[in-house]
């Protein structure tokens, strides 16, 4: 199939700022594509340079096999798109605001748009700016969703959503790219992406660090790791397993720094007397220090 | 031009507009109110006691006249800074406003062009102005019946035209510096300084010789020379229209070519 999102050179800078830098990359058509890196990377920038938002300084972009700079409006017009601060008219009702958005993409079935509302448990006769952080945002995915397009283009979607809610919106993007449909999305958190995207990207500084399938980059990833022992932890011994990358011992404890599978790590503990196991959400900060091994340029926490 | 553009727009101004139109009646209605005691008051000895720069710049030899009343009470400063006002607060709020708050974005990204959008909220803005001058026009007509004003209704016309071209010029210019940049308080402040600029140039023009034949290029001047209550319809407003239209262009020409900010 062909691709989705073609970039070539594609550079955007704000003033001094380079905020998308010189990047080549193909999102293949159907399924999920995950963007993740820190703020600042450039996730953004790329998102809305696909939707016609903004203008590149250098290069191209093609979404769906149209040029996003030259003919906006024929992107426009098969993609749905959520802002990262997505902002409605506070003074509208949901649906009324929907029905506006609706008008504008040429008419939308407002059964659709009753579905996934009752699906996202979204009250539609609700002024906007009566609506919780949440609940706004359920109207930005409810608008991007509602027209069936072939590209849908979510800018840190589940921000604001309660767990149960995060769930649903990942089922709804499962289904989006079950009946064929294809998704980018970006986020900040690796959890959130593994559980949905077939391809991830991780941008930093505006430059393409990795592009891998989620499964590759899940091996790849460092975690860290607290053991609390009954006594002085064995150091040594803990150091020489395989995929320890690093060791801080405490009197009792010993926060490890884990890369890739843990299987060798939970096998060595077993024998071990360990009384507590603490580990981490996997960082994406860590993430990066996986994918650049490089010590000049620690975790990925900027802004 | 986008119809449901043009309709979410006016409809975003109702309550505005029917603020500055109760704004507009009271104040056509007090002025015109007193204009009975006023004219009683206008003795000849009365107006040569006014100093020189006074009777240049508000005619007043013709205030024994409910038009020239008119004129200089009402459509010397008062009427022009109120329909400048709102047709510069409405076109910096419809375009800047909108991208500062992060609204116009969920509008441009659907398939209507940008251009569209820009004409719509433009036409919008026109659209206000143009009722704020249909209202302006009926007050007259009516307070110049209950106190006995004697404004003809074709002078009522003439004089709600000029205002509302001039209001629609500045409005037209705030959507316009929306589109080159997206800024709010630049959008209120560059018309602004405009029209300040343009009431200064047409006060000194009044008042100094050396700057008298610079006066007609102010946009005040253009829209009042005549009066305009019980003048013919001056060229200038023609030229404050088609200044309108370029300044339209404009804001479709740079809307069409730059990045939409987000919040």
């Amino acid at each position: 199939m062909d691709a989705v999102v073609t970039t070539r050179h594609l550079t955007k800078r704000f003033g001094p700022t380079v905020a998308v830098d010189n990047l080549d990359l193909e999102v293949a058509a159907g399924g999920v594509f995950g963007l993740l890196g820190p703020n600042g990377a450039g996730k953004t920038t790329f998102l809305r340079l696909c939707v016609g938002l903004l203008r590149p300084t250098d290069g191209h972009v093609e979404v769906l096999g149209v040029d996003a700079t030259a003919r906006p409006d024929d992107v426009q017009s098969r993609t749905g798109y959520l802002p990262g601060t997505f902002t409605a008219y506070g003074n509208l009702t949901a649906r009324a605001y929907l029905a506006y958005l609706a008008s504008l993409r040429g008419g939308v079935d407002p059964d659709v748009v009753a579905g996934i509302a009752e699906r996202l448990e979204l009250d539609l006769d609700r002024r906007i700016d009566t609506l919780s952080h949440g609940n706004r945002q359920k109207v930005g995915i409810t608008q991007a969703f509602m027209n069936s397009p072939e590209l849908l283009v979510l800018d840190e979607p589940t921000s604001g959503l309660d767990p149960l809610m995060q769930r649903e919106f990942l089922a709804m993007v499962r289904e989006a790219a079950a009946a064929g449909r294809s998704v980018v999305l970006s986020s900040h958190i690796l959890t959130e992406v593994e559980a949905v995207a077939d391809t991830v990207a991780i941008l930093r500084h505006g430059r393409l660090v990795t592009l891998d399938t989620v499964d590759n980059l899940k091996a790849r990833a460092v975690r860290r790791i607290d053991v609390m022992f009954s006594g002085p932890p064995p150091l040594d011994t803990l150091a020489g397993i395989e995929g320890v990358r690093e060791v801080h011992g405490g009197p009792t404890s010993a926060h490890l720094v884990v890369e890739g599978h843990l299987a060798p790590l939970i096998r060595a503990l077993a024998p071990l007397d360990v009384a507590d196991l603490v580990t981490h959400e996997v960082d994406l900060g860590e993430i990066f220090l996986a994918a650049y091994d490089d010590a000049s340029s620690p975790a990925g926490v900027e802004d | 031009m986008s119809a449901a553009v043009l309709v979410r727009s006016l409809a975003d101004q109702r309550r505005s507009l029917t603020g500055w139109g109760i704004g507009l009646v009271v104040v056509v209605a007090v002025m015109s109110a007193l204009w009975p005691s006023v004219r009683d008051m206008m003795t000849p000895e009365l107006l040569a006691s006014y100093p020189e720069a006074m009777r240049e710049l508000f005619d007043v030899e013709a205030m024994d006249t409910g038009a020239g009343y008119l004129n200089g009470e009402l459509f010397s400063i008062i009427l022009p800074g109120l329909f400048i006002a709102f047709a510069v607060g409405r076109g910096a709020r419809t375009l800047a406003g909108e991208e500062r708050d992060g609204t116009l974005e969920m509008v441009v990204v659907t398939p209507v062009s940008r251009s569209a959008v820009v004409v719509a909220k433009t036409v919008a803005i026109v659209l206000g102005t143009v009722v704020l001058g249909i209202v302006l026009a009926v007050s007259i007509l009516v307070c110049s019946a209950l106190f006995d004003l004697g404004i003809a209704p074709g002078d009522a016309l003439v004089g709600s035209l000029a205002m509302t071209v001039l209001g629609v010029a500045f409005g037209v210019g705030a959507v316009t510096v929306g589109a080159v940049v997206p800024s709010r308080p630049a959008a209120v402040a560059i018309p602004a300084a405009v029209a300040v600029a343009a009431y200064v140039l047409h006060v000194l023009g009044a008042l100094v010789p050396t700057v008298e034949p610079w006066r007609r290029l102010s946009p005040f001047t253009m829209a009042i020379v005549n009066g305009p209550v019980g003048g013919s319809v001056p060229a200038g407003v023609g030229v404050l229209a088609i200044a309108a239209v370029v300044l339209g262009g404009v804001a479709v020409l740079s809307f069409t070519r730059r990045d939409i900010t987000s919040p």
